[in-house]
């Protein structure tokens, strides 16, 4: 009934290529884009609206992750330091160039991508695990520089205070404001994303990813393209930092160390490692998780604890949660959620019949 | 007379009745919602521990004494694992809640929030940690130390050394021992402007985080530099690690002075326990010990209800810094209710409830502080203590250090 | 540049030396792990704080001697590697690395908050009967405890040293990480081998959590412990002992020594970054690391 290939016929190779290349992917995504955009922010609560800010926040992270590890495979431990690459550079030109948003924000992906090159570098030597040690190295020297050098970090506090974003003049304060700015650029990096894998340059991504080797004897430069998917990878790490920073209104290294790069790479392995859907998915399971035990915990957990005791389990209880949950996504669907939801999709290709 | 009697025993019974249903239709009703954020996991879980019962203890024991003028307290706890985000949301919730007073715990929260404080207009409090310059009540209007802040903490320490050292600092060494973050850094600026002052040599040596391994720090303080006193501003279980590697490269606790973190139970255990760390200093910005009516009054409130007090009540440092805090806020929130007439009050009015803090001392658990509208601080007092015989014994009074340095740097922070 | 002061660089080194065989220690279950079932275990840290847990919890609860305690230690790691390798890494056997790297990741989490939530949130400690006061040997001085540390981690160093050279049930669980499918057709029970390995990491984490939580002490904080192993598998090479031993006093050493003399000069923590650096030194050099074996790839 859903049978969503039958009366399509492609009679051209742009439209062989296109991103949706069957009607009713165009329909689905006008809806989602609706609901999304233009009822969600009417109708949700401020408090909603604020979690979804957290979400969209980190769908643009999980994205530039994925591309890196998901369509590269390389496995980074260190998305959080180039955030917070991209959250100093910004916050520094705000306050002492005054720069606008539309600045600030490419200014910030730029600069964090410069340095992401930069961590790639060893990739030219080192693989796999070796690599993923190299990062987790520069994560923390990363921390130690920004925690040390007076001139980035903005002082003894580290943290560099920052005015909200302003369109048009008018200051961006509210949560469904923030709402919106952030939305654009979720679409944005989606849309970013989409092209890249349907490019050349994605498509090298995926060759070394696949078989590098075999990738480098038909002519992919691997170490070019390993160095270019560590920089996209980073811009989209150093947008996300600015884009948390303009949220919170204060750039602050603690907010994206070690615990984060382990957030990040949770999100892109339970969502589905190469996809774009998949580090979406992701990103809200992982930024909800926390949050949804705690509410189930809250109204439930006087079954299992009292009082005080509760309030002790509550955090231990979501740590615990968490792994869990990874670990159970890990063994039962190692394709992450991503994988999950085409199984949903297949069957209903062909519902209601069996085949 | 018996008739007098008669009358006078169904005339008290009948007014109590009336007053008891009116008491509790009206309790029902009026309620304030205080949020609050406190850590029992994460790296800062130690102090949690002990902080996180303390707020709760004394908030149900107004609540048992009928709340704070006729309203209940409905204290909302969230637990953000010292991360941003989840303290972000934490905030929203309670925002959402209807929250008038937030205590926010994490100095990196404290950054994060005081925008969304500002803008929401509801006072937030941090006591002993947050940003130093917030004592400044006109550039930072809705945050609230209302306890000794860093800075207040490093004048206070290096005061106990002059005193401690026969009244004269100069040509005299002083290592300053911190955690590697920004919080440990804070208090640095105005140690250096009181070496200018005092003429004293200053030496400052970081410990990385975790701050569970310092040998190297350690070895080139007791072996190397060999000071005349050690000025302690670790957290976690760093305090604990110090005093045993210090102990064990022989050099002694009592020429040691800890900031407000590095002063509690856990970290005399976790140093080896009370033999060990005899001579130690520590200062604190809330009462220290047992000795408190308050804390009795929690023990008889458990005992009514038939139930043990929390284990948490042994560390008396840090849930006793648990009471001052919920204490400071039931003490604005009763200055709101009372300014608006017993009308239910804002984030605003208990803003203004802060800035009338004075003379509340919960028998002697309290500092002597005065909360003004220029002076979110109220003083910057603290209390040193020393680690003898098995337990804390008071050296000082509440005292506090070289204030025309703090505001100075105060001022300077602009 | 700094004065080289020789006594004060003595201290340093020798500190280093003994903090390193630590490290070695706790490496050592690393390397265990790796050699035989080639999984990287981020959650090494969390085992060894969970053991100190368990060491304090016994003690704390039961009122037992320290030596009783140690066993009850060994005996629930032993227990915990048995079960942990039943029911998270045996699904993942044949997966590519990030997925168990990312499962360890997640082990690592519920440790952490399993450990707080039966122990409870409060600093713990250890006693073990070692004298507090330094041992003087006139130029330098030496802690008895981490004498204690140095000397058991040499012995647990040599003692695998030679189980993985001479004795059957070593030499079968190399066999076994070479290749699997060559060892079960020479009739080796991998499975039980696979299992074997976590226990005996377990027994080595239970050690190195007893004396680095007498040494600091057992709280949530241990664990972080375990980060420092990296900078020293990869300089010793991952899959080798000797390295494992290397690797720390380099670790060690080199932290110390940057400890005393860089960190005046800037301001503090070069401990925590100067081996990552050197690591990645060594890792453009030799990618395997002092003692790895080469890994050749096959297309």
């Amino acid at each position: 009934m859903f049978h969503r290939e039958s009366g399509v016929f492609k009679t051209s190779y742009a439209a062989d290529m296109a991103l949706y290349p069957l009607p009713i992917a165009k329909w689905a995504v006008a809806a989602f884009a609706g609901l999304f955009i233009v009822i969600a922010p009417l109708a949700l609560g401020e408090y909603y609206i604020s979690i979804l800010n957290l979400v969209l926040i980190a769908c643009v992270g999980a994205l530039g992750l994925n591309i890196l590890v998901g369509y590269t495979g390389q496995i980074s431990i260190g998305h959080g330091a180039f955030m917070s690459v991209g959250a100093y550079t910004a916050a520094n030109l705000v306050v002492h160039l005054h720069a606008p948003f539309w600045i600030t924000i490419p200014a910030g992906g730029i600069m964090a991508a410069l340095i992401g090159a930069v961590v790639g570098i060893p990739s030219l030597r080192i693989k796999g695990i070796y690599l993923a040690i190299a990062t987790l190295a520069a994560q923390l020297i990363i921390e130690w520089t920004i925690n040390h050098v007076p001139a980035i970090s903005g002082g003894v506090q580290a943290s560099i205070q920052v005015p909200r974003p302003t369109l048009f003049g008018t200051p961006l304060k509210t949560q469904g404001q923030l709402y919106l700015f952030l939305m654009a650029f979720v679409v944005l990096a989606i849309v970013g994303t989409a092209n890249l894998i349907r490019s050349r340059i994605g498509r090298a991504f995926i060759a070394i990813r696949d078989q590098d080797i075999a990738a480098e004897i038909i002519g992919i430069n691997i170490f070019r393209y390993k160095l270019w998917a560590f920089a996209i990878s980073s811009f989209y790490a150093g947008v996300t930092g600015v884009l948390y920073t303009y949220y919170l209104g204060i750039a602050n290294y603690e907010q994206f160390q070690l615990t984060v790069s382990i957030d990040y790479l949770a999100m892109v392995i339970i969502g589905g490692l190469g996809s774009i859907l998949g580090s979406i998915f992701g990103a809200i399971f992982v930024t909800l998780l926390p949050i949804l035990t705690r509410w189930f915990l809250e109204d439930y957990g006087w079954l299992l604890f009292s009082g005080q005791d509760l309030q002790n389990a509550i955090p231990n209880l979501r740590l615990i949660l968490f792994g869990c949950l990874i670990i159970f996504f890990l063994v039962v669907e190692p394709d992450g959620l991503n994988r999950l939801w085409r199984n949903i999709r297949n069957y209903f290709r062909v519902w209601p019949f069996s085949y | 007379m018996r008739h007098v009697w008669g009358v006078g025993l169904a005339t008290a019974a009948g007014a109590t009745m009336a007053l008891c249903l009116a008491g509790t239709a009206v309790a029902q009703q009026k309620e304030v919602v205080i949020g609050g954020m406190c850590d029992r996991t994460g790296p800062t879980q130690v102090n949690g521990a002990g902080i996180c019962p303390g707020i709760q203890d004394y908030f149900d024991l107004v609540n048992s004494k009928g709340g704070v003028e006729g309203y209940k307290i409905k204290y909302m706890e969230i637990d953000h694992e010292y991360k941003v985000p989840p303290a972000v949301e934490a905030y929203q919730r309670e925002k959402g809640e209807g929250a008038t007073s937030i205590l926010v715990y994490g100095s990196p929260q404290v950054q994060a929030l005081n925008k969304k404080l500002e803008e929401d207009k509801i006072p937030g409090t941090s006591p002993g940690f947050g940003i130093a310059a917030s004592a400044d009540g006109k550039r930072f209007p809705y945050l609230f130390p209302v306890a000794a802040t860093y800075w207040s903490q490093g004048a206070a320490a290096v005061q106990f050394v002059k005193d401690k050292l026969g009244g004269d600092l100069k040509g005299k060494k002083i290592a300053y021992l911190f955690y590697d973050n920004p919080a440990g850094r804070e208090p640095i600026p105005v140690i250096e402007d009181l070496q200018k002052i005092e003429g004293f040599e200053l030496r400052t040596f970081a410990v990385p985080p975790p701050a569970v391994e310092m040998g190297a720090q350690i070895l080139d303080i007791a072996q190397r530099y060999k000071p005349d006193f050690v000025i302690d501003h670790l957290f976690g279980s760093g305090p604990g690690v110090a005093i045993k590697e210090l102990k064990r490269n022989g050099y002694p606790l009592s020429k040691v002075v800890a900031l407000v973190w590095a002063s509690g139970e856990h970290d005399i255990i976790g140093g080896g326990g009370w033999p060990v760390a005899e001579g130690y200093h520590t200062m604190s910005f809330a009462g220290v010990g047992d000795d408190y009516p308050v804390r009795q009054e929690i023990r008889d409130m458990y005992k009514k209800a038939g139930k043990e007090p929390p284990k948490a009540m042994a560390d008396t440092v840090m849930y006793n810094r648990g009471i001052l805090w919920a204490a400071l806020h039931t003490e604005a929130t009763r200055n709101a209710i009372k300014a608006k007439g017993g009308q239910q009050p804002t984030g605003e009015d208990v803003k203004k409830g802060f800035e009338q803090i004075q003379d509340f001392s919960l028998g002697g658990l309290v500092p002597p502080l005065k909360v003004t509208s220029a002076d979110h601080e109220g003083g910057g007092y603290v209390q040193i203590f020393q680690v003898k015989g098995g337990k804390f014994l008071k050296v000082t009074e509440w005292f506090r250090a070289y204030p025309e340095v703090v505001a100075a740097a105060i001022k300077k922070a602009e | 540049m700094p004065e080289f002061e020789w006594q004060f660089t003595l201290v340093l080194l020798t500190n280093g030396i003994m903090i390193g065989l630590m490290y070695s220690l706790i490496a050592l279950g690393f390397v265990l792990i790796y050699k035989a079932t080639d999984a990287i275990n981020f959650a090494q840290g969390e085992f060894v704080m969970f053991a100190g847990f368990i060491a304090a919890g016994a003690a704390e609860i039961a009122g037992a001697p320290f030596w009783l305690t140690a066993l009850i230690a060994i005996g629930g790691m032993i227990g915990l590697g048995f079960g942990l390798e039943r029911v998270v890494l045996r699904p993942m056997i044949g997966r590519p690395v990030i997925a168990v790297v990312m499962a360890t990741i997640g082990l690592a989490a519920v440790l952490r908050g399993t450990a707080t939530m039966a122990f409870g949130a409060g600093t713990k400690v250890i006693v073990l009967p070692v004298p507090d006061e330094p041992l003087d040997l006139g130029f330098v001085t030496l802690p008895p405890i981490q004498l204690l540390g140095a000397g058991v981690s040499l012995v647990f160093l040599a003692g695998f040293t030679w189980f993985f050279l001479r004795s059957r049930v070593g030499i079968a669980m190399r066999a076994v990480a070479d290749s699997q499918q060559v060892s079960m057709a020479m009739g080796i029970n991998v499975q039980r081998y696979f299992a074997l390995a976590w226990a005996m990491a377990g027994v080595v984490s239970a050690l190195g959590g007893v004396i680095w939580g007498a040494m600091l002490a057992v709280d949530n904080q241990l664990a972080l412990v375990g980060l420092k192993v990296f900078p020293v598998v990869i300089l010793g090479g991952l899959d080798s002992i000797a390295g494992a031993v290397i690797g720390g006093l380099i670790v060690g050493i080199v932290e110390n020594l940057a400890a005393g003399y860089f960190d005046p000069y800037v301001g503090g923590g070069t401990k925590d970054f100067v081996p990552y650096l050197l690591m990645i030194l060594v890792l453009m050099i030799r990618p395997e690391g002092i003692f790895g074996r080469r890994r050749i790839e096959r297309v």
